[in-house]
């Protein structure tokens, strides 16, 4: 009666390894992990795999990334951030599964032209060390609304009607690329 | 201990409880949403499929759109162009239907709004489409107005929205 007792009290190896010493606890411990994992998959750091070569040579075709959805909870996007911009609003408890990934150079009210290859705000010259690719874009100066921010990829040496570029409303854009 | 697992098992009854009813009764969202979904399936072609189920399909396509339905779009590599009615739409599907070798059409991300008289709705949605060679052959957001008519949900008006101005 004593042994009985005592191994009711100390449960065997197999059951300490599979489901812990107080299962209770066990299933509670995998809830929360599981929520935790739930949320910030879909809340906070959203997995993205890339398809398309028009962030080449920044970001490749099938390259897996993240989106820190709370990178712009304080401020605004940044000239230089890689975004991703989402399509059509899945609603507050989805995550966008399609989404572009476009790097921001124009900021709200601010003017963009492409002349040449290259890319001039508000008239200035924009600096550009990421892009590696030789450019002949040539385009009429486009401006920003008060909300809006110019996307573009890195990939100038794509034709420009092939490449998918323009201002973005603010609430489309759902985070920062992490890497 | 006790407590806390028969409140978590209460939980898990509501919630199933509450998943059971939305799915015995569905609401007008959720009916909506089945139907840009069926439509999707039904523009969907695999490799194998012969030329008399792709007539069927074409036929089946046509049913979720009303008499006088139009499709708008604006698309960087086809231009500018709206297409009137289920005879204009069934020509179409059929000449696309018969060069397509296989197609997989999705609307993802979709959101349904019904109006407060119940007989209209809209969704937004993203439409992705894959071909046997490219996964990623197509991205479009897409508009969708619907009304009921005779009680059932046919879409009235399509049309895509620039993601980027």
């Amino acid at each position: 009666m004593q042994d009985t007792n005592h191994s009711a009290e100390n449960p065997g190896w197999v059951q300490i390894v599979l489901i812990g010493r107080r299962p209770e606890f066990t299933l509670l411990r995998i809830f929360v992990l599981v929520l935790l994992c739930v949320v910030t998959v879909k809340f906070v750091l959203l997995p993205i795999r890339v398809a398309g070569i028009s962030m080449e040579p920044t970001y490749h075709n099938h390259q897996i990334d993240c989106v820190n959805r709370l990178a712009y909870w304080r401020h605004g996007p940044q000239r230089g951030d890689v975004v991703a911009i989402r399509y059509s609003d899945p609603g507050p408890f989805s995550a966008p599964s399609q989404m572009l990934m476009k790097r921001v150079i124009g900021l709200p009210g601010e003017t963009v032209w492409f002349h040449r290859g290259r890319v001039y705000i508000n008239g200035r010259l924009l600096d550009e060390p990421y892009l590696k690719t030789p450019c002949d874009w040539e385009a009429d100066p486009m401006t920003c609304g008060p909300d809006q921010y110019f996307v573009v990829g890195d990939n100038r040496s794509m034709p420009f009607k092939d490449h998918t570029k323009g201002r973005a409303d603010r609430d489309r854009i759902i985070g920062k690329v992490l890497l | 201990m006790k407590i806390a697992l028969r409140v978590a098992l209460l939980i898990v009854v509501v919630l199933a409880a509450g998943w059971l009813w939305t799915v015995l009764f569905p609401s007008p969202e959720k009916i909506v949403l089945r139907r840009i979904h069926g439509l999707a399936a039904t523009a969907t072609i695999s490799p194998g499929e012969g030329t008399i189920t792709r007539a069927g399909k074409v036929s089946s396509l046509i049913s979720y759109f009303s008499t006088d339905a139009e499709i708008s779009y604006d698309l960087p590599d086809y231009g500018t162009r709206t297409i009137s009615g289920r005879d204009e739409i069934r020509e179409i599907a059929a000449g696309g239907f018969s060069t397509v070798g296989a197609l997989k059409v999705q609307f993802v991300d979709a959101t349904a709004r019904v109006g407060a008289d119940q007989q209209s709705a809209e969704v937004a949605c993203t439409a992705r489409v894959s071909t046997e060679s490219n996964k990623d052959f197509g991205i479009q957001e897409l508009r969708f107005q619907l009304k009921r008519i005779d009680g059932d949900w046919l879409i009235t008006r399509v049309e895509t929205v620039k993601t980027l101005q």
